[in-house]
């Protein structure tokens, strides 16, 4: 929705910079805008997608901190721990928040896309429609392949904001001394609190807390995320015991005047206010979720006497093996292991240093599960860690098998919610992200700044064994049942029903574009444009527009309270659908020698076809009727003849005409009740097709943002066009059809220039 | 046995190109040339297995060349490993074999249910056709595999029995409108494009071999075992039983931008001038090939009916048209090899009410098989899984199917009803493979549990899970030459590259260390158990402790078994036999036939010995 209200904001903007706010409004809402903006959203953070700001290499602890934020307990827990808090967890939070967060600073991004340091007043956050242009444009929009480049997905996300920068330390209010704990809870309260969806956090005070706090992360270098995930881990424990053991003994002199201070707490919560007391000393949570435990088994060999030793774990380092999966890994970890020679067991029973058979088991098993893959071992042939890139396969869901006998619930049920990816060659360097599961919108990927909705396939990529050295190193999986497993199927399929449904609708409104291509306002939905749909595909489509305003809240609603369909260009817009065999298949990625060989390949091909020419008009005819005829059976009569240039077939046979034959051949099936419509029926854009389960596919609302590939392929045609100077303005003005012709020429003429320079 | 090694056709890209990423590293340009397939006979002790009957030993190792990239294909020219396009499903070497003998033989049933069997799950019925068959001399092979051959014998002999009785009761039978058009000429319909002479962007070239026709003629003189493998984008087909060249693929189909992900042979229609294969695509793309004349028809095109990926086809046992396809949305759809694509409209609306109760089985039947319109495809179409389908498999009396599906579920259906029966899930992840036992009393699941689970058709319920394998269990099989009444063999490969061989008989399984009490409890609560195929009543063995629920449309939800209640069967071999994930498992008479994800087919002779009779290992 921000984006109806920033492009709204400059269109009617009548500054001096038009132009360049044109630029501006034609930028769509980023995937993860998309994928919010129709959600109603939730009082408990659980769907807000804030990425974080990177200070130099502090890439392991962003993603470690999204991982502990999406662990709902965890995030509760922390926003939750001293209960005097007067901060958000409450449905109306949000009121109390805005006095509070003084401390946080709202800027957009300047132009080098640094925020702004320093501004400690309070500023109403939502304030993108005032982003300067320059900023929100995207660098580079000439070159493509910038585009799609994490570092540009980074710098659009800083320069889109809001920034949140989290730098005044908030600790006195929650009654402790600044600790990591308290830095922590600043951060995800400050994003639980704020108004936006989106944006970038910059945890500005966190980072110089855990440099202070621990020389080792001080240095610039790269540091393990598993090591940080375990200092964090401690720490966390340290701070609220401490803070507990303060409080505790404070408490009786203390106690009546925090309880005045937590006035706020209502009245249903003066059951638990009043046991406070008792609530302050529960500093176990950590252990409650994180927290297992591990039996070593030792049988000695002398005597058969078994003795146990149970320890705490917070998380289970397992050894990789080549072309196995975490089960197997986790496997090998409870495999016995025999102590001999020079590592005997001292047994106490018979005495003295005896072989001995050790095992570990799981006693106790942890709600949230870490699994730290021991990507990283050290060769003693080469003294230096090396990174191993083993195929090792990780599940969706997992139970252990090695637990012991006695185990409580040995047979729980874990799936995974989050995925901590090292990206490089070995220890001492690279990037980490993170892949999270949101309750209610899929996976997203992590990466700093940027945060973006994947497919759920996506999280299958990181086994190891693919190019690009990304590789998973911590896994977290986190208890759940079979039940809860097939409601989120179950809820799963009905969003994809209503995004479908809506998808549909959305298609009308590319129609209604298509065939108005003039600049009048265009009410998306209804607009005299009649097409006959199975009846359960139309669920409210008039009403569509109501319920969303209101979800946009605090953000100043648009006066007219219409999308600002006017402001894209529909010109060129329109043309898309009708050009798919250029945009995606040729795209000017390729290679110079790539090109070439494709128009040998091209030229060979049209030989061929020349003699085929007859055949396949006569069957591409009797394939229309065909076509048509269906059509009428099913009682479905779209326009979709307009798809189709009349002149075929009729000219000699060239290079654009066959391009046009091949889209011919295939028909495009009149119901546009699946993505591939976006694509305008284009038989080339198969893997947009495949994923019609990708959010970003199925809640575009226009056409300009129909699909990342999509919408940047769109752009970057019209970039350039731009680029080479043709009459991109006078072309607008033109049919669609002649423009596609010329868009095809200059693609030709592109291509021709590339082979002989 | 050769005494050299072929040096390895080259591979692009050096990660491999079928490991789902089709591109380059560092967009360094690719090799454009076609290289061929090679052979090697390797030998030494990494190349056999032993089992208590012998030893097995790889007979040769084909290794299909991995085709250059379409240059339609754009290589990312940087390998951003966070880009997020989602890349089309792909999936390693599978193959579908086939026997054909001319002039026909005798119609030897064992010997076809058995094929029927190897097909995996995709047996032969009753045709009117003359059958080409195998008759293999099956006097000489050895006292050992004979016990196997009877038990198949016998197995078959009711399932045929069974096969006459619903020769009327065949799948989609009482549907006039289905009923096929009368043949002229008696002449099976090709289908009717040219691949060779296609200008379809959808197949970018045919490579024939050179004595094609020579060696189709020299088929007469001998049986020939015709493999046919995909490979990336590339469809072979071999002749495993030629005496030299094996390697050298009589055709070979290069397609643009689809891969070919599952394919089948129809063993009904199949002809000494006739093979009717049907091959499913990453695009949702199926196209019916028949090899010998180089002819083909698309189906579904470019998702015309269902835009996802087709990950299993398989002809319906005993029909000449129709062929089952499961999509990747979960989806399972019944196609007409002849019939043209209709846009799909489901004939069926749901009314409000009927959704949540349609939600919970997650089954319904969009179009049914029974539907008067079948003028285009699809004949029927039914959504069973929530995700994808990634196998299936009929079982040998052809009435049910057994489905298991990327959300961890097995459901079995019975295909002539048209009805879900029962609903299993895995211990946990998704199943990735599922096969009958040749009498069709159990069912095998593979999956991401690392696990083969044993469940009882009859008792409906989990019998053991077999754990053994370090990875994904990709591919189970039954031996039938090595199952006898009381005991089965099976095999499983897995993405760690092993192949496990497990003895199974109900009485040597060991009891679970719990303690929980295994009543006999004649009728569980949702009354007796269905009636087995051979008319024995079942139910017993029917532990109290399962409670199952029973929707209103008689569908039964069986929890998941706690471990510490399960037996757990140990393999009696496991061997890592390739330096690759394995995809899938085939046994044969005379050998086992394995594939990999890069191209590798592997042929392991049986232990040659006829002294070593089988003992079957139960107490």
């Amino acid at each position: 929705m921000s984006f109806f209200k920033r492009s709204k904001s400059s269109a009617s903007g009548a500054s001096p910079a038009a132009a360049k706010k044109k630029e501006e409004a034609v930028i769509p809402p980023t995937p993860i805008q998309l994928l919010v903006q129709d959600a109603p959203q939730r009082t408990d953070g659980s769907d807000k997608f804030w990425g974080y700001e990177n200070f130099g290499n502090t890439c392991y602890c962003n993603s470690m901190l999204q991982c502990l934020y999406y662990s709902k307990q965890f995030r509760e827990a922390v926003i939750n721990y001293p209960k005097k808090s007067l901060l958000p967890g409450a449905p109306n939070g949000a009121i109390n928040t805005n006095a509070k967060l003084a401390r946080i600073s709202t800027e957009p991004a300047a132009p080098n896309g640094k925020p702004k340091v320093g501004a400690g007043q309070p500023a109403p956050l939502a304030r993108r429609g005032s982003t300067p242009a320059s900023a929100a444009t995207p660098p580079n929009p000439t070159k493509p392949e910038d585009k799609d480049s994490p570092e540009a997905k980074k710098k659009a996300a800083l320069a889109l904001g809001p920034m949140l920068n989290v730098e005044i330390p908030n600790s006195k209010n929650y009654n402790m001394d600044e600790s990591l704990f308290s830095a922590m809870k600043d951060l995800f309260e400050s994003v639980v609190a704020s108004d936006s969806r989106t944006g970038v956090v910059s945890p500005q005070r966190f980072v110089e807390v855990l440099k202070m706090k621990n020389e080792l992360f001080r240095s610039q270098m790269h540091q393990d995320a598993h090591e940080f995930f375990n200092y964090v881990l401690n720490e966390v424990i340290e701070n609220v015991e401490d803070h507990a053991k303060a409080a505790n003994h404070n408490k009786i002199n203390e106690s009546t005047s925090h309880l005045e201070t937590a006035s706020t707490a209502d009245s249903a919560k003066a059951v638990s206010t009043a046991s406070e007391s008792t609530a302050v000393l529960n500093t176990s949570w950590v252990h409650d979720l994180f927290e297992g435990a591990l039996t070593s088994e030792t049988k000695c060999l002398t005597c058969e006497n078994v003795s146990r030793r149970d320890e705490p774990f917070l998380d289970l380092s397992i050894d990789l093996e080549k072309h196995s999966s975490v089960t197997s890994c986790l496997r090998n970890f409870s495999a016995s292991e025999m102590l001999c020679e020079r590592n005997k067991f001292h047994c106490d029973v018979c005495g003295g240093l005896q072989e001995a058979e050790k095992r570990m088991k799981i006693k106790r098993l942890p709600k949230v599960l870490a699994l730290h893959l021991k990507r990283f071992k050290y060769m003693e042939e080469l003294g230096r860690h090396q990174k191993l890139f083993h195929r090792v396969v990780y599940p969706y869901h997992l139970r252990l098998f090695n637990t012991t006998d006695d185990a409580e619930d040995p047979d729980r049920l874990y799936e995974l919610y989050a995925v901590i990816i090292h990206i490089g060659g070995g220890p001492y360097h690279g990037h980490y992200v993170a892949i999270i599961k949101s309750e209610e919108h899929g996976w997203l990927l992590y990466d700093d700044e940027m945060v973006e909705p994947v497919d759920k396939s996506f999280v299958r990529n990181f086994f190891g064994d693919k190019p690009g050295l990304a590789c998973a190193y911590v896994l977290f999986y986190q208890e759940t049942t079979l039940e809860a497993v097939e409601r989120e199927n179950l809820m799963d399929e009905e969003r994809a029903a209503a995004k479908k449904a809506k998808l549909f609708n959305k298609t009308d409104v590319k129609a209604d574009i298509k065939r108005k291509p003039s600049k009048e306002k265009v009410n998306g939905h209804v607009n005299g444009h009649v097409i006959p749909v199975p009846v359960e595909e139309v669920p409210d489509v008039a009403p569509q527009e109501g319920p969303r305003t209101p979800t946009l809240g605090p953000q100043p609603k648009t006066p007219t309270g219409l999308p600002p369909v006017p402001a894209i260009p529909t010109t060129y817009l329109a043309a898309k659908p009708v050009t798919p065999e250029l945009t995606s298949p040729v795209s000017p990625v390729k290679s110079k020698k790539e090109r070439e060989r494709e128009q040998k390949e091209e030229k060979a091909r049209e030989k061929e076809r020349e003699k085929q020419a007859k055949k396949e008009e006569k069957e591409r005819e009797r394939e229309a009727k065909q076509k048509s005829k269906e059509e009428k059976e099913n009682g479905v009569s779209h326009g979709l003849g307009r798809f189709r240039p009349a002149s075929i077939g009729k000219k000699p046979f060239g290079f654009k005409q066959i391009v046009e034959k091949e889209r011919e051949k295939e028909p495009v099936p009149p119901i546009p009740t699946n993505a591939q419509q976006l694509g305008g029926g284009d038989a080339s854009t198969t893997t947009t097709q495949t994923a019609t389960s990708t959010p970003s596919l199925l809640q575009s609302p226009f056409p300009a943002s129909s699909t990342a590939t999509n919408g940047s392929d769109n752009r970057n045609s019209f970039y350039e066009r731009q680029m080479n100077g043709s009459t991109t303005h006078k072309e607008e003005k033109k049919p669609k059809e002649k423009e596609e012709k010329h868009h095809r020429a200059s693609k030709m003429l592109r291509k021709k220039l590339s082979i002989l320079g | 046995m050769a005494m050299f090694v072929l040096p390895p056709p080259p591979r692009y890209p050096p990660t491999g190109f079928s490991l789902g990423s089709p591109y380059a590293m560092g967009g360094a340009p690719m090799p454009v040339i076609e290289t061929s397939n090679t052979i090697a006979h390797p030998t030494g002790p990494e190349f056999s297995f032993h089992t208590g009957e012998g030893q097995y030993t790889l007979r040769e190792d084909i290794h299909l060349a991995t085709p250059p990239p379409h240059p339609s294909e754009t290589p990312i020219t940087s390998p951003n490993p966070l880009a997020i396009q989602p890349a089309p499903p792909s999936a390693g070497t599978r193959i579908s074999t086939i026997v054909i003998k001319t002039p026909p033989g005798t119609d030897r049933t064992s010997q076809l249910y058995r094929n029927s069997v190897l097909a995996n799950g995709d047996p032969e019925a009753e045709s009117s056709e003359p059958r080409t068959s195998v008759s293999t001399e099956e006097d000489s092979t050895d006292g050992g595999s004979k016990s196997g051959t009877d038990t198949a014998g016998a197995a078959s002999t009711v399932a045929t029995s069974m096969t006459h009785l619903m020769s009327d009761n065949k799948f989609g039978g009482e549907n006039a409108s289905l009923a096929p058009a009368p043949a002229k000429d008696n002449k099976k319909r090709k289908p009717k494009n040219n691949i060779q002479k296609s200008n379809s962007s959808f197949v970018s070239r045919v490579i024939m071999h050179e004595a094609l026709t020579k060696k189709l003629q020299e088929t007469g003189a001998s049986e020939d075992l015709f493999v046919f493998a995909n490979i990336n984008r590339a469809y072979h087909w071999l002749n495993l039983s030629a005496k030299q060249n094996k390697q050298e693929s009589l055709s070979k189909v290069l397609f643009t931008k689809s891969h070919p992900i599952c394919h089948d042979v129809n063993h009904v229609t199949k002809g000494a001038t006739h093979v009717d294969i049907v091959m499913g695509f990453s695009t949702g793309d199926i196209v019916w090939f028949e090899p010998m004349s180089n002819k083909y028809s698309r189906l579904n095109k470019n998702g015309a009916i269902n835009n996802s990926a087709v990950l299993d086809v398989q002809w319906i046992p005993g029909s000449d048209n129709l062929f089952l396809a499961g999509h990747a949305d979960g989806s399972l759809i019944v196609y007409d090899k002849e019939k043209e694509d209709a846009p799909f409209v489901p004939e069926e609306f749901l009314e409000e009410g009927d959704t949540q109760k349609k939600h919970m089985s997650g089954f319904f039947a969009a179009k049914s098989v029974n539907s008067r319109i079948q003028k285009f495809n699809p004949v029927a179409y039914w959504n069973v899984a929530k995700q994808a389908i990634n196998a299936f498999a009929f079982s040998p009396d052809h009435k049910h199917l057994a489905v298991v599906s990327e959300d961890g579920r097995l459901c079995i259906i019975n295909i002539l009803k048209e009805e879900l029966l029962d609903v299993f899930n895995s211990y946990y992840g998704g199943l990735l493979c599922v096969c009958w036992s040749p009498d069709g009393r159990y069912i095998l699941t593979g999956g991401q549990d690392d696990l083969i689970s044993i469940w009882s058709f009859a008792d409906r319920r989990i019998v053991a899970r077999c754990s053994g394998h370090h990875s994904w269990v990709t591919s189970v099989a039954f031996d039938p030459w090595r199952c006898d009444p009381r005991t089965y063999r099976f095999g499983s490969v897995g993405e760690d590259g092993r192949l496990l061989l497990w003895d199974f008989s109900v009485g040597m399984l060991s009891r679970p260390k719990a303690k929980a009490p295994r009543g006999s409890v004649s009728s569980g609560n949702n009354g007796a158990g269905r009636m087995k195929a051979d008319g024995q009543p079942a139910g017993r063995l029917r532990s109290e402790s399962v409670i199952s629920k029973v929707d209103d449309d008689g569908v039964t939800y069986h929890p998941v078994e706690p471990r510490a209640r399960t037996s757990n069967l140990p393999a009696i071999m496991s061997k890592v036999i390739d330096v690759d994930p394995l995809c899938q498992l085939e046994f044969r008479e005379d050998c086992i036939i394995t594939t990999c994800r890069e191209g590798h087919i592997k042929t392991w002779d049986r232990p040659q010995s006829s002294g070593l009779s089988v003992v079957p290992e139960s107490t």
